[in-house]
């Protein structure tokens, strides 16, 4: 692989590259975001971006893994500005949820749930479910969710980086989380 | 008359906001205490409570950890020429 490597022209070796890895590239970006669209933009800028700052790859890493890291960036990227273009919506309101008295809504009171515990992830049908639960909250939320758990940093930090105090922040990821748990809830959990 | 249980009785909205304030900020120790007491008292926010828990589990691992090469691989041969086309803008 490294011979072929012709560094005067790395549309060439770029575009080994792109045979080679865009499958990989696509699925990962797939898998991070479930949205297609998205997915193919961003594997098309982490190509964009191999290309114009192919010097500074040198042959010192994998490509494999130098293209993973450009698309990783790229989806935390997307993320972010995602969640900075939505924020104006501030009011979360938790009335779907409960009453005027703060109790749960009765069909909204979380019911025990039969767990097979931390292997649930590994059951493909749990997953798939889990993914669409994930895909119908609102943009805004799932960027919120994704900049959270991405790594496990402490979330005042996030805050900083995304610009929106630590109590906000919380509200957005309390809804998020009352919506995800309901949907398991009605579609894995209940049946 | 309020009994001091009254006054460290928390709304299930109030204590299940509680449950999910602790991911980013600390509770104070009176936070602790009345979410403690509802939770033990309220059948429901203790549901809450656990799910909250599976679900940071759940999407820590789902997030995070996930692995490459246990996600299934798509094809999509559209998208490789398209980018082949444009890095390569005199074919």
């Amino acid at each position: 692989m490294l011979n072929e490597m012709d560094t005067n022209n790395p549309a060439t070796t770029i575009t080994s590259w792109v045979k080679l890895y865009s499958d990989n590239l696509f699925s990962w970006a797939l898998h991070k975001t479930s949205d297609r669209e998205i997915a193919e933009d961003l594997v098309q800028d982490t190509f964009l971006v191999a290309v114009n700052s192919f010097d500074k790859f040198e042959g010192k890493s994998n490509p494999k893994s130098w293209l993973f890291a450009i698309l990783n960036n790229k989806i935390n990227d997307h993320y972010r500005s995602n969640f900075r273009h939505q924020t104006t919506n501030n009011t979360i309101s938790l009335d779907e949820y409960f009453d005027a008295n703060e109790h749960w809504r009765p069909e909204e009171t979380p019911q025990p749930w039969l767990v097979e515990s931390s292997h649930i992830l590994d059951n493909p049908e749990f997953t798939k479910q889990f993914e669409e639960c994930m895909q119908r909250l609102p943009q805004h939320w799932f960027s919120a969710i994704h900049l959270k758990y991405i790594e496990e940093r402490k979330g005042v930090a996030i805050c900083q980086e995304i610009g929106i105090t630590p109590t906000n922040f919380w509200q957005i990821l309390h809804r998020a989380k009352l919506q995800l748990r309901k949907c398991l809830e009605t579609h894995w959990f209940k049946i | 008359m309020k009994t001091l249980l009254d006054l460290l009785m928390l709304s299930c909205k109030k204590a299940s906001e509680l449950i999910d304030k602790q991911l980013l900020l600390n509770l104070s120790l009176k936070e602790r205490l009345m979410l403690k007491i509802h939770t033990r008292l309220c059948e429901a926010c203790f549901e809450y409570e656990k799910q909250s828990k599976l679900l940071d589990k759940l999407l820590l691992k789902h997030i995070s950890t996930s692995e490459e090469s246990q996600i299934p691989i798509q094809i999509n041969i559209e998208l490789k020429q398209k980018i082949i086309h444009n890095i390569n803008p005199k074919k």
